[in-house]
């Protein structure tokens, strides 16, 4: 028994400390962009001295931060949309219809989610750019539209859903779109809704791909913009952190809403839940 | 017409699962196919409804070659054994389901499903979800969707498996009264041969893709074709002895039980042809086994007493199960070494292949 409470204390105390490492630099970002830039610069300090929003102020009217925010709010809207639309159509072909070469087609859905993303940025830009779609949204949107990690999440859940349900709408005259909308898709709302807000963080988040395909200030998203705040300013630590905060706040109210289904996704798609 | 049948055959790859079926149910009449698991009844069932490809021969419904038209196209309706009923619509939107497929006026589709919802009495239930549901009241609403297609033909695949004994033998009697209030022809698959003997106007039964024989329930009862149909229909089963025919005499033949008991019984046959020394099988049901000192012996070693019948399950000396159905009695035998005999009418007798010898 008091074994037992030693490795429970150790193990508390292990992740107390991963927490506490996890959450400084947060910390640190948040005290930063509630003091002024004066302050921060003369007294470098970990304590919240002052709460002043003029680096806020200076990221909203300075800079051209609500015009990432309408790039990644419209980006990260479409891509969502046309992934969960396109991995659900595809998943339900996979799971429900049989047709010659759906076991290939299967093992080329695998296969690609095997492939790093990075592997294809060399091939992926040389495409947008014949295609002349650099420094548009269907340049950063396009190449991110390929989840296949979704289509196999979504295939595992059709899969699991009773066979009768299928064969009654099809003994009632539903055809294969009305079985997916009317019957699959509203049996499958949870993972649904939990993809999407999964891919919406990711495409949010993304910076990688958005950094490369997008060199003008007007077309850029938030991550790919924080760069610019720090380039046309010098080093404005407040500023920077403001834009910051600013940044994660849509995925932070997000992910506290959504908490539950989120954190469902993500062990769905890491395998530790089926 | 009802449906019928031609030669219809079912391959999954190499295995055959329905072999060479022909058969003819009449309109408005109610079908069961019956038989063990794995004999293809489902399959069969499902072929008619067209969830299945029929690998050759052709399927009729209402005189017209339904083989390679689309299941909704059929005008069947089918009552799964899981109900799959949509779990995020309500028990009125279940039943509206094909209607509003079949884009049916709103007034229209209210109308057809508060009719079917009267018949089922489900009238108080249709803002409810399946969740909601007790099993019966759930199968009534997979029943409901089925009724409001007004189809040709309802089908049935182990509606009632999922309920508890009780509320099965209800819903047996609400099918049989629902049978006669819409009239319309009813094919119903079961692994109960209670179930079967119940609802059937005919019966199929089934063994390895093929129909054994077909025919009214005491007609299967009292009539077998053949050795599996003997010990398929009947609760207690038929008790089976192999037996070697010892003397004919007319229409009846004696016949001796092979093994340490060689008890001799006396079978009426009229048209087979049969001489000394064959061997043969006899089948006794359990109810027309009587207790006689002259009898065959055998031990009792379980008296189920269940005050209008009793069952005395008894081995005789090589270990062969005899089961014997009494009425009325009050003795118990649980132990004790008896006799059992049985009027040649009611002893039937089987080649070595399990056909029938009358």
């Amino acid at each position: 028994m008091t074994m037992r409470r030693v490795e429970n204390g150790i193990v508390t105390g292990f992740t107390v400390i991963a927490a506490l490492c996890w959450i400084f630099p947060l910390y640190w970002a948040l005290v930063t962009s509630l003091r002024s830039e004066e302050n921060v610069t003369a007294n470098p300090g970990l304590l919240l001295d002052e709460f002043n929003f003029s680096s806020y102020m200076s990221a909203v009217f300075d800079t051209k931060l609500m015009i990432w925010y309408f790039n990644s709010i419209g980006t990260a809207v479409i891509v969502t949309a046309v992934v969960v639309l396109i991995s659900m159509m595809c998943a339900y072909a996979l799971s429900q219809i049989q047709f010659p070469g759906r076991r290939l087609l299967y093992f080329v859905v695998l296969g690609s989610f095997m492939i790093p993303a990075q592997a294809l940025v060399v091939t992926q830009f040389i495409l947008m750019s014949d295609l002349g779609l650099i420094n548009t949204w269907a340049g950063i949107i396009l190449p991110q539209l390929i989840v296949p990690v979704t289509i196999i999440v979504y295939k595992q859940f059709f899969d699991a859903v009773p066979k009768e349900m299928r064969e009654a709408a099809v003994l009632d005259g539903g055809g294969e779109y009305t079985i997916l909308f009317r019957v699959y898709l509203p049996l499958n709302w949870g993972i649904t809704t939990a993809l999407a807000i999964v891919t919406f963080i990711g495409v949010w988040n993304a910076f990688f791909w958005p950094f490369l395909v997008i060199t003008s200030e007007d077309m850029m998203t938030i991550p790919v913009g924080i760069t610019q705040v720090n380039d046309a300013f010098g080093v404005a630590y407040a500023r920077i952190m403001s834009v910051a905060m600013l940044a994660a706040m849509p995925v932070v109210l997000a992910y506290l809403i959504f908490q539950r289904r989120v954190t469902e996704a993500v062990m769905i798609s890491s395998g530790i839940k089926g | 017409m009802g449906v019928r049948l031609h030669n219809v055959s079912k391959e999954f790859g190499a295995f055959e699962v329905i072999r060479d079926v022909s058969m003819d149910i009449p309109p408005g009449s109610f079908a069961v196919f019956v038989g063990p698991s794995g004999c293809g009844k489902s399959t069969l069932l499902r072929m008619i409804a067209g969830l299945e490809e029929t690998t050759s021969g052709t399927i009729e419904i209402a005189g017209r070659d339904v083989t390679q038209v689309e299941p909704a196209e059929r005008g069947v309706a089918m009552v799964f054994q899981s109900y799959a009923l949509y779990p995020h619509l309500n028990v009125f939107d279940n039943m509206a389901f094909s209607l509003s497929l079949a884009r049916t006026p709103k007034a229209r589709t209210r109308e057809i499903v508060h009719e079917a919802a009267r018949i089922l009495k489900l009238e108080e239930q249709l803002d409810k979800k399946p969740s909601q549901l007790s099993g019966g009241q759930r199968q009534r609403v997979a029943i409901g969707r089925a009724i409001v297609r007004k189809p040709e033909v309802f089908l049935f695949d182990e509606p009632l498996s999922n309920l508890d004994a009780e509320l099965r033998v209800q819903m047996r009697l609400e099918l049989t009264r629902l049978h006669r209030q819409i009239g319309a022809t009813m094919i119903y698959v079961t692994h109960d041969q209670v179930e079967a003997m119940t609802l059937a106007d005919k019966i199929f039964v089934l063994k390895d893709g093929i129909v054994q024989q077909a025919g009214a329930p005491l007609e299967l009862y009292d009539n077998p074709d053949n050795r599996f149909v003997a010990g398929f229909i009947g609760s207690p089963s038929m008790n089976f002895l192999p037996a070697e025919v010892v003397s004919v005499e007319g229409g009846s033949v004696a016949a001796r039980t092979l093994g340490e008991v060689a008890h001799t019984w006396r079978v009426a046959l009229t048209q087979s042809r049969l001489s000394p020394g064959e061997r043969i099988s006899i089948g006794i049901r359990p109810e027309h086994l009587k207790l006689s000192d002259d009898g065959m012996p055998v031990r009792v070693e379980v008296a189920e007493e269940l005050g209008d019948v009793s069952y005395l399950y008894s081995r005789i000396a090589d270990g062969t199960e005899i089961i014997v159905e009494r009425h009325g009695s009050r003795d118990r035998l649980d132990g004790k070494n008896v006799g059992v005999t049985a009027d040649p009418a009611n002893v039937l007798a089987f080649d070595e292949k399990g056909q029938r010898l009358r």
